[in-house]
């Protein structure tokens, strides 16, 4: 049942600008304001304070959530996967030559766009000479990296603040955010989450008799990661997944109702839940976005719990 | 009594009010010589004794005299003196303020002639003769000398003087000083800040929550009998509370936390007037309104340049479906920013710009636009030089303002039928403000706010004035703007205006779309209530509450 209401849902989505929808979802219908469903004329589930369409904004607010939710929370689960994987395989015992932490400061200082240019770069090009020129004998200056503590570190700092606030304090700093920026955010504030799952997972895992026998058989260790542990440690993600997609499905709509999510023409359920501020009467522009939302947060929900079930059976 | 703002006034500086709500907190904390009078639509007496007597001097001067009421007093019980009105009118012109627009307003009052044996009489010297010099020489809040400039340094130098930019050293450093002063003074928020003679004082300000203000117990006003409508104080305090959406706000009114909804939008107002409880609870008002909708463009933009695109632009507009959505019918469309309800002035011989987006599209070929195709779909035109000139538009309007919010997708979607992208850049207030001083825009959406007293419209469209966003400007349009702001006679200025709403319909720099109504819900139990065109729409301080009897 969940599955197929998802699966509906998704369905809706890719298939909404080939659906035969009456009106468009950001074209206002002024003769036709606040008009409840069924009412004459073609809105079937009526129209919104500024004669907007209900139908064609669920339809093209369920693109809107499954086309930016969807990816954000699959990429929020690639970059903790990849983070936490390597947080819980390697540790803090990595050792990084001195050349990569040249290269690594370089990089920083472009990145944070630090005064005096030119020493980042300087700092950069020693790093890969140093790399590209390595002395054949003699001390290597390596030096070993907190990975698992920068991982956490970063994970435990983002995890303080409430992601909410968060997001609302980088929207209003970039002055409003676009569909791809705000798919960029709800990535940036979720993969903490699956970070700390697949570290747990991977900690586990690289204790493991196969791994130590990879070990011993000389397999380099990037290759054990990638090829022979990953795929275990990431198992905890099936669960997760559909939670970060339930999480980053209420943020969009809570951001979208209080106006600063997405630009005005984008259909979304939390702006048109929004809406209901402007009339108070129409309650079709909060019931029908609310019903939707909620069962696919418990769709969500549920699947998320399946494999648990399955494993009780 | 609490009274709805849907905003925080940010500051209260009597002299540059950046919003309405600012505007009607100075009205309680200030006075002027004259004030709009609610009940009558006209320019009453207030800190004046009587309207000024107007004196034609040859064909190029004009004496406004003036006497101050002798009960008018500071807080500290010196009187309200010439030296006062002198000292404003000075300081409005203090560089390290912005007083663009003050000094377009004021500039024809050269000097201010004190009489030599009462110190409450004036004479204002005025360059020029025109119908206006007696209104808006009274339309400014006086401010005490005393304690803004206690050592007299603008005393040094003349009005003329001040007017003179840039200003000599030792003016300039002077007259700076005083401007700092003043700054300080109207930059707090506390309740000893900068005191006027009006009838209130501010008592407490949470920033975003409310402001309260207090009746001061010996207001000069109160000795008057009788007190005219525009020095009437009679609640004992004022609370504006900071609500800013409106569903909230109206179930403060139904719960009674606040008295009076001001300018309530029309579905609430609608919805609740058919509401049996509600209308047991609460009376409801409508009245004209001089605020109108309007659409601007920022003609510094090449692509904006010509009055012919922007012509074609104007029709994407259905100001007749905007008007019966977001109104309900209510309001008046317009063919320029003359009210209809101002009928001697009103052009009526022309036609409001219709929404015909298919003459859109000849108009923008005769503009020289051409349309393509894909890939590079969309309007271009030749420059001669360099990249092809594309049509595509940024809508700037306040995020909170849910008619704009309309307003641009309505337009946004004619202007996509014919092929113009359009992007919507809802914007906060205070940035909204900086987008439209550096033309961060192609298109604004704003309310325009008016009166029925002066038509001067250097401020907002002349091409030297600073504040003219739209930076529209041509050689006709400023001599008739000029025109307008110096005839001397009623007739000679129908004319005039006419003829500039008929410039303004073939230039198209703003496109007005309709006349607001003014609608105010208040709680049953007020009386004293006066509703009327004149903005804030209502008169706050005349309102009474009817005593309840006795359990």
């Amino acid at each position: 049942m969940a599955a197929a209401w998802l699966g509906l849902l998704v369905l809706v989505a890719v298939a909404a600008p080939w659906l035969p929808l009456p009106y468009p979802p950001n074209v206002p219908d002024l003769a036709h304001v606040a008009q409840a469903p069924l009412s004459p004329g073609q809105h079937w589930l009526g129209t919104d304070a500024q004669g907007l369409d209900v139908l064609s904004l669920l339809v093209y607010g369920s693109r809107t959530a499954v086309f930016i939710t969807f990816p954000a929370a699959v990429l929020a689960a690639m970059v903790g996967g990849v983070l936490g994987g390597a947080a819980g395989f390697w540790g803090n015992r990595v050792r990084a030559a001195a050349g990569y932490w040249l290269l690594a400061l370089g990089a920083a200082w472009w990145f944070l766009r630090l005064p005096m240019f030119g020493l980042g770069l300087l700092m950069a090009a020693a790093g890969v000479a140093r790399l590209l020129w390595r002395p054949r004998r003699g001390a290597a200056y390596s030096t070993s990296v907190p990975l698992d503590a920068a991982v956490m570190g970063v994970a435990t700092a983002l995890d303080t603040i409430p992601h909410l606030v968060l997001v609302l304090a980088i929207a209003a700093g970039t002055g409003g955010v676009s569909a791809l920026g705000l798919l960029a955010i709800l990535a940036f504030t979720a993969w903490s989450t699956p970070a700390r799952l697949v570290r747990a997972q991977m900690r586990r895992t690289r204790a493991l008799p196969f791994t130590e026998a990879a070990q011993a058989a000389g397999i380099p260790a990037w290759q054990i990661w990638l090829k022979h542990a990953m795929p275990h440690a990431i198992s905890p993600l099936r669960a997760a997944l559909p939670l970060s997609l339930a999480r980053l499905l209420g943020l969009e709509s809570t951001l979208s109702f209080l106006g600063v999510g997405l630009p005005p023409e984008v259909a979304s359920w939390g702006r048109l839940m929004a809406s209901f501020r402007y009339d108070t009467s129409a309650w079709w522009v909060f019931v029908f976005p609310i019903t939707i939302l909620t069962f696919s947060m418990l769709s969500l929900h549920f699947l998320s719990s399946a494999p648990r079930r399955q494993a009780a059976r | 009594m609490r009274i709805r703002w849907a905003r925080d006034p940010e500051t209260l500086d009597p002299l540059f009010a950046p919003n309405l709500a600012a505007f009607d907190a100075n009205n309680l904390l200030h006075v002027s010589l004259l004030q709009g009078d609610i009940a009558t639509q006209q320019l009453a007496p207030a800190l004046a004794e009587q309207l000024p007597t107007v004196q034609l001097v040859g064909d190029s001067l004009t004496r406004l005299q003036y006497r101050i009421r002798p009960a008018a007093t500071w807080d500290n019980g010196r009187a309200v003196l010439a030296s006062d009105v002198d000292f404003t009118l000075k300081l409005m012109l203090c560089p390290g303020l912005p007083n663009e627009a003050a000094r377009n307003q004021y500039s024809f009052i050269r000097a201010v002639l004190p009489h030599p044996q009462d110190p409450r009489r004036f004479t204002l010297l005025c360059r020029g003769q025109s119908l206006e010099f007696a209104q808006a020489s009274g339309d400014f809040f006086i401010l005490p000398e005393h304690s803004l400039d206690p050592r007299g340094l603008l005393r040094r130098w003349s009005l003329a003087d001040l007017q003179r930019q840039p200003l000599p050293l030792p003016a300039d450093s002077g007259a700076r000083a005083v401007a700092q002063q003043y700054l300080a003074a109207v930059a707090s928020r506390s309740s000893n800040r900068l005191s006027g003679c009006g009838p209130y004082e501010l008592l407490k300000w949470e920033k975003d929550r409310f402001l309260s203000f207090r009746r001061k117990p010996r207001w000069w006003g109160s000795r008057l009998q009788p007190a005219p409508l525009v020095l009437q104080a009679r609640p004992q305090q004022l609370e504006y509370v900071i609500i800013p959406d409106v569903a909230t706000a109206a179930l403060a009114l139904q719960r009674g936390d606040v008295d009076v909804f001001p300018q309530m939008p029309a579905r609430e107002f609608a919805r609740l007037r058919a509401a049996p409880a509600a209308r047991s609870a609460l009376r409801f008002y409508t009245s004209p309104s001089y605020d109108v909708a309007t659409a601007g463009f920022n003609t510094r933009h090449p692509a904006l340049a010509d009055a012919l695109t922007r012509r074609a632009l104007s029709r994407c507009f259905d100001a007749a479906g905007l008007l019966r959505a977001t109104q309900l019918g209510e309001g008046q469309r317009t063919v320029g920013i003359i009210s209809p309800a101002d009928r001697a002035n009103y052009n009526d011989s022309l036609a409001p710009v219709p929404f015909a987006p298919d003459s859109a599209v000849a108009l923008l070929r005769r503009a020289g636009w051409q349309r393509r195709s894909a890939p590079h779909e969309g309007w271009f035109r030749s420059t001669g030089r360099g990249a092809d000139q594309q049509l595509r538009l940024l809508v700037r309007y306040r995020a909170e303002e849910v008619l704009f919010g309309t307003v641009a997708l309505q337009f946004q979607a004619a202007a996509a039928s014919i092929g113009v992208p359009v992007t919507l850049r809802p914007t906060e207030p205070g940035t909204f403000a900086t987008a439209m001083r550096s033309g961060d825009f192609d298109v604004y959406l704003r309310v325009l706010r008016g009166n029925p007293f002066m038509f001067n419209f250097t401020q907002l469209l002349h091409s030297a004035s600073a504040n003219n966003v739209t930076k529209f400007g041509t050689p006709a349009s400023d001599r008739l703007i000029a025109a307008i702001a110096r005839a001397d006679n009623p007739a000679r200025r129908t004319a005039l205006l006419r003829q500039f709403q008929a410039l303004l319909q073939a230039e198209a720099p703003i496109v007005p779309l309709f006349y607001l109504p003014n609608r105010v819900a208040a709680n049953r139990a007020l009386t004293g209530l006066h509703v009327g065109s004149l903005r804030p729409g209502f008169a706050a301080a005349t309102i009474e509450r009817v005593a309840q009897p006795a359990p």
